[in-house]
């Protein structure tokens, strides 16, 4: 019996939670007529049915709600990783993250509670909330490098980047591992078939991205002729053997990430 | 009774002096009059005839109407900043980039290796916010010269018509590059017929030609001389210069958003080195930026570079180069500064005062 009271006095001593909510059915209202004012020591004047008219002055309901926010109980795509307090639109709160119990309400204990250990620290599992979506896009595109049809080149990281950046991706030179086979040009055996680059984001994730080689010329007349949706057609590979190996490789790596 | 209705018919107000008398009538005696005017507003209504219109194909339809366009300004800043080190743009917002990183991201994609026109020219799409002092006012679309510190091939041709008196001036013109120079003589060409105003694109004229000039203001128009357009003055050499070798621009506001202007030129080719291209940008940009109306706000409010046949666009921050905001107080310290140094020589004058005391 005392050690329940003790529990429960326990729980008293819980900072209050967010749970508490004013229902939200209030309606301000002002009279139209303002009715007239009476006489000191005396009765008020008798309302008239005019006196009943009200204009609405704010609909509580249809208000605006604050943010509210949470702490993250684990990692969650594109909001944030373990222990991390976030604040969000409430619906998006009680839809996605507290009703399937991915985060609770903010409060010390609850902070405290989800916080990282130290062990979780060490091991990084995802470097941001929308790495794992970056990496998504770059596997689901299919890039074209755009290289010389006339003047000799290597295809190099950078060639990559530039033509990542032109299809709306940025990145820098070092994120980028190109297939260990050196890719020369211009060749038209190679037009038109398919590689595979790693892009590692954030030092963590690894993303394998599919890249096809197309040569322009700067002469109109020189140049090839353009395929419609070509990126939805099958290619060939461009490296064989050895770029399988290293998509295995990859595609090993991946889904550590997810 | 009926003795009663018929005074009732012609009741007669008598007044106390009984001379003038009023009759109220009480039957339509009128109907004739009132019949006729029943028929005019009859007449008068217009009947509506509801025309038949057939199938209008939709490429054809006015295009005017009930059309929801997009606002033109483009804000982006309710979007996310950035923070891994690989994203995709289209989730966040546009990166800024200076002058020489842009340049050299164009140099990446016109490398031989890849497009290879490293002589590209390099573009500038620079957006206004139109709007003038009110705001139902517009600024109206200009067309100006920008001078410029570094030349290059603008390739477009450009004939400068020169009118001075005087052998130096015209020696000078010579030298600077003016297609056609003269004084008294040329107008007298002009006015015969045997010279065609229209063949130049620029006129230029030294004031001491000017009383002998307006005799060909009916011909020029707008193109008549005059020193707010740079197009009068005792320089003669500095003019040529610009009007030879500037960036011609011309500011358009959008058919559909009034407040929405976009100037499009170009300040140099790829092949010129960075500082060249950034400082001919500066000074374009200080160009357009001198016809700012006098409002709070932006005028400037994007500049993207863009270099054919590449398609990217780069942004960057043109208030490196102009001021962002209408600088109201300008005048204003100038004013209070004037003041601040009267002010200063009344209390040396006190002092002086009280130390002769």
């Amino acid at each position: 019996m005392l050690k329940n009271i003790c529990v429960t006095q326990i729980n008293l001593l819980k900072s209050v939670s967010n749970m508490q909510q004013q229902v939200r059915t209030t309606f301000v209202l002002k009279r139209k007529y303002e009715p007239l004012l009476h006489k000191t020591n005396e009765k008020p004047r008798k309302m008239r049915a005019k006196h009943f008219i009200y204009e609405l002055v704010e609909d509580t309901s249809v208000k605006k709600q604050p943010n509210l926010e949470v702490v993250l109980k684990q990692f969650v795509q594109g909001v944030g990783d373990k222990g991390d307090v976030v604040s969000l639109r409430p619906n998006f709160v009680y839809n996605k993250l507290l009703l399937p119990g991915l985060a609770a309400y903010k409060t010390p204990e609850n902070i405290a509670k989800y916080a990282k250990t130290e062990a979780e620290k060490n091991t990084l599992e995802h470097s941001s909330p929308y790495a794992q979506r970056t990496v998504n896009v770059l596997e689901s595109i299919t890039l074209a490098v755009i290289m010389n049809k006339d003047e000799r080149w290597v295809l190099e990281p950078w060639h990559i980047r530039a033509s990542l950046r032109k299809a709306g991706i940025y990145c820098n030179e070092e994120c980028i591992s190109m297939p260990s086979q050196r890719i020369e040009g211009p060749d038209l055996k190679k037009e038109n078939k398919e590689f595979y680059c790693t892009i590692t984001v954030n030092n963590l994730e690894k993303a394998r991205l599919k890249c096809r080689i197309h040569h322009w010329s700067t002469d109109p007349s020189e140049r090839l002729p353009y395929v419609l949706e070509h990126w939805k057609m099958p290619a060939e590979p461009l490296l064989g053997l050895e770029d399988g190996a290293t998509a295995n490789e990859t595609a090993e790596l991946t889904p550590k990430s997810t | 009774m009926m003795s009663l209705m018929s005074t009732m018919r012609a009741l007669t107000v008598r007044q106390h002096n009984g001379a003038v008398s009023r009759s109220l009538h009480l039957t339509a005696i009128m109907e004739a009059a009132r019949k006729g005017t029943r028929e005019k507003a009859r007449k008068k209504k217009v009947k509506v005839e509801v025309k038949k219109v057939g199938f209008i194909p939709h490429n054809q339809r006015d295009k005017k109407i009930n059309v929801q366009r997009a606002d033109k300004h483009v804000d982006d800043s309710w979007k996310q900043i950035p923070k891994d080190n690989v994203y995709v743009g289209r989730y966040y917002r546009w990166p800024v980039y200076t002058v020489v990183e842009a340049i050299k991201c164009h140099r990446e994609t016109h490398h031989p290796s890849m497009y290879n026109v490293t002589n590209a020219p390099l573009n500038v799409e620079i957006e206004l916010n139109m709007q003038g002092e009110k705001a139902t006012r517009f600024v109206d679309n200009f067309q100006r010269m920008a001078m410029i510190p570094h030349k290059f091939d603008h390739g477009e041709d450009r004939k400068i018509i020169v009118f001075t008196k005087g052998n130096d001036e015209i020696a000078e013109a010579r030298e600077a590059g003016a297609s056609l120079v003269g004084g008294v003589e040329l107008i007298k060409d002009i006015t015969n017929g045997e010279l065609l105003l229209t063949d130049y694109q620029y006129i230029i004229a030294h004031p001491n030609i000017l009383a002998e000039l307006v005799a060909l203001r009916g011909l020029m128009k707008r193109k008549f001389p005059n020193p707010k357009s740079e197009t009068l003055g005792v320089n003669l050499a500095e003019m040529i210069n610009k009007f030879s070798s500037g960036i011609s621009y011309s500011a358009i506001k959008d058919e559909y958003q009034q407040n929405f202007g976009l100037i499009k030129t170009s300040v140099g080719p790829l092949s010129m080195n960075d500082q060249q291209l950034e400082e001919n940008l500066r000074y374009l940009l200080k160009n357009v930026d001198s016809m700012r109306p006098r409002r709070e706000g932006r005028f400037i409010t994007r500049v993207l570079l863009k270099s054919p046949p590449s398609s990217e666009q780069l942004k960057i921050d043109p208030f490196l180069y102009v001021p962002e905001l209408y600088d109201k107080g300008a005048e204003k310290v100038k004013t209070e500064a004037a003041r601040d140094s009267s002010r200063d020589e009344d209390t040396t004058e006190k002092v002086v005062a009280t130390s002769a005391n």
